[in-house]
């Protein structure tokens, strides 16, 4: 049983911390929260649905689809609207990004109906991992989120993008002096940061098999939780604090109550800010 | 962010042109249909938590999110009271301000700790708090089920006196409550806190430095709007009559969040301005139903970059040049 609700957990928490890392290098970058992020989550997913239901395609064949598609649309959105982000005040930046929220959010209830739709693709076949039952595609989840942490630390320390990633996260201005094209750096991190939320859909949509326009609001605001926690701007406390907050949800829905679920990330989320207000990993100041 | 002048010599056409305003607006159900009434009482459901949002986040500079957390404490307070003891509306109001102004006070002890993002986090957590705590605690709220047949506003001293009822009714008290609130916020924000409060927003350290106990003003801030957001409930749950763990929806946060950052944030005129304006503009759109949400977040996102003080500044730039003042240039925003 509690090896079970642990195995849940971790899951969940990495579908968490997947979403979350995306907006982490987004507010990062572009100092602003992207309060429309769980939209491309609902997006990815929408995607892969059309894909499969209209085109006819294998869910194999829907992801990279669902991947470009998101893309795309996050480049004709980073274009309009987030590249000009970088110089106004955080308030601003909340109101666009909510407006672009609600844009993306009734633009699918627009498009597809307002009911649910029901996803059908993925490997739900068990699999016998350590004396336990488990659907392949959780597994899955667990993989493709360890090989994107690793890839994205490697992006950010190693590669001569994440350089400029990082160089554009301390001063913009310095960036500008040095001839360093900050415009193209947001847009590029905002476009890996909501490809990876659109992953994160397409991953999980087997699991949860009902999709919906209005699905990514419960995700940015857990992802907020996820990356007050992990201290803003470290991808490994992301990860630690995606895995966290979905052990702590399975093992309170298991023995405290389902209905008390939705309210753990938040309570969680207070109480580590009681007690390290910077979060988990962060060395810096507070934001 | 935009600054706020309180020039003294400005005070008194100030306040003329809001006692212009204050008759315009009490003459409106003369000329107006019970739909345009409706529209705006519903404005003003709005207008009351954005006048709480717009002292902490205009004024303090924080900008909190759980405006209608308290707004659904209010709510519920009023309702709850009503409910089972019949108090007339005035008590029922005044415990809906008081609630959550106390339930403010330990919240705010983790909130006023952070700074920024994470303050904006920790006050979403509160609404997440709240909504649980009334999806939860059955034996109060009723749960999901929520609660319905909320008694009308009852005005009277004590027992007996005149029950609120119909849309006109229902526009004027709401007129009341908006002069007196805004009232509150002019009389706040020029007071000596809240000159400090401003201070704090622009510089908070530099404000620390002159001796202030910067942590008391931030802490009468997000009290005084937590008691806004309750009045702002209280109207609204007598009006509508029920409530239910709905009321915390992100959606209602949005609609302040726009009301306030749409109309302008830091001036009396701009959440006034952008509740009639963009509550107006949601009722529009609803004849086109699936339509309406979409335009309404593409003329959020658009507002942001032609409006970044708000509505309120194009506007006032207008009137500005259509009224050739003396006032004109000397002081200047």
């Amino acid at each position: 049983m509690l090896q079970n609700l642990l195995t849940d957990g971790l899951v969940i928490g990495s579908v968490y911390a997947l979403v979350s890392v995306g907006m982490t290098v987004i507010l990062g970058v572009l100092g602003q929260i992207n309060f429309a992020h769980g939209e491309y989550y609902m997006a990815g997913a929408f995607a892969a649905w059309w894909a499969i239901d209209r085109l006819g395609l294998s869910y194999i064949e829907s992801i990279p689809l669902a991947i470009l598609i998101v893309a795309v649309l996050s480049l004709v959105i980073g274009y309009v609207v987030m590249q000009r982000l970088v110089d106004v005040s955080f308030d601003a930046g909340i109101i666009a990004t909510l407006g672009i929220s609600l844009l993306l959010q009734n633009g699918a209830t627009l498009l597809f109906g307002g009911t649910y739709q029901v996803f059908d693709g993925g490997w739900l076949a068990p699999m016998r991992v350590l004396g336990e039952d488990i659907a392949q595609q959780r597994i899955l989840i667990v993989l493709v989120t360890l090989a994107v942490f690793g890839a994205l630390e490697w992006l950010v320390r190693k590669s001569s993008f994440g350089k400029q990633m990082r160089a554009v996260a301390q001063n913009v201005e310095c960036c500008h002096v040095l001839g360093l094209d900050v415009r193209r750096v947001v847009l590029i991190t905002f476009i890996l940061g909501t490809t990876l939320a659109a992953l994160s859909g397409v991953m999980t949509a087997p699991i949860t098999m009902n999709i919906y326009g209005a699905m990514g609001e419960a995700i940015t605001l857990k992802s907020f939780a996820v990356i007050v926690m992990g201290g803003m701007g470290s991808i490994g406390g992301t990860l630690l604090a995606g895995w966290v907050l979905g052990i702590m949800e399975s093992l309170v829905a298991a023995y405290v109550g389902l209905q008390f679920r939705d309210a753990v990330a938040f309570t969680l989320l207070v109480l580590v800010l009681m007690w390290r207000p910077s979060g988990f990993f962060n060395t810096k100041a507070r934001y | 962010m935009p600054r706020f002048t309180v020039a003294g010599q400005h005070f008194a056409g100030q306040l003329a042109s809001g006692a212009l305003i204050i008759a315009c607006l009490a003459l409106f159900p003369l000329v107006a249909s019970s739909y345009q009434l409706s529209t705006l009482i519903i404005s003003m459901v709005f207008l009351l938590p954005a006048l709480g949002l717009n002292l902490i986040l205009g004024y303090a500079g924080m900008l909190s999110l759980a405006q209608m957390g308290f707004f659904g404490v209010g709510g519920y307070t009023s309702a709850l009271l009503a409910m089972h003891f019949g108090t007339p509306f005035w008590l029922n109001f005044s415990a809906a301000c008081l609630v959550p102004a106390l339930l403010a006070i330990p919240l705010a002890i983790p909130a006023l700790r952070l700074r920024h993002t994470s303050f904006v986090m920790c006050t979403i957590a509160f609404v997440f708090i709240l909504e649980s705590v009334s999806k939860n605690w059955v034996g109060l709220t009723r749960g999901d089920m929520g609660l319905s047949s909320v008694p009308r506003p009852r005005i009277g001293l004590w027992s007996g006196g005149f029950i609120v009822h119909t849309t006109v009714q229902y526009y004027y008290l709401g007129l009341l409550l908006c002069v007196l609130a805004v009232a509150a916020l002019v009389t706040i924000v020029r007071s000596p806190a809240g000159r400090y409060m401003i201070a704090i927003r622009e510089d908070e350290v530099l404000a620390a430095s002159i001796g202030g106990r910067t942590w008391h003003y931030r802490l009468a801030a997000f009290v005084l709007s937590a008691a806004f957001a309750g009045a702002g409930g209280s109207y609204y749950v007598h009006y509508v009559t029920v409530i239910s763990p709905s009321v915390f929806d992100p959606t209602y946060t949005n609609t302040v969040l726009v009301v306030v950052l749409g109309g302008g944030v830091g001036t009396i005129m701009g959440p006034i301005l952008g509740g009639v304006v963009f509550i107006a503009l949601s009722e529009v759109l609803r004849i086109a139903p699936e339509l309406r949400m979409v335009v309404y977040g593409l003329i959020l996102t658009t507002s942001v970059f032609l409006f970044p003080k708000g509505i309120v500044e194009p506007l006032t730039a207008v009137l500005r040049g259509a009224i050739p003042s003396r006032a004109r240039g000397s002081h200047g925003r």
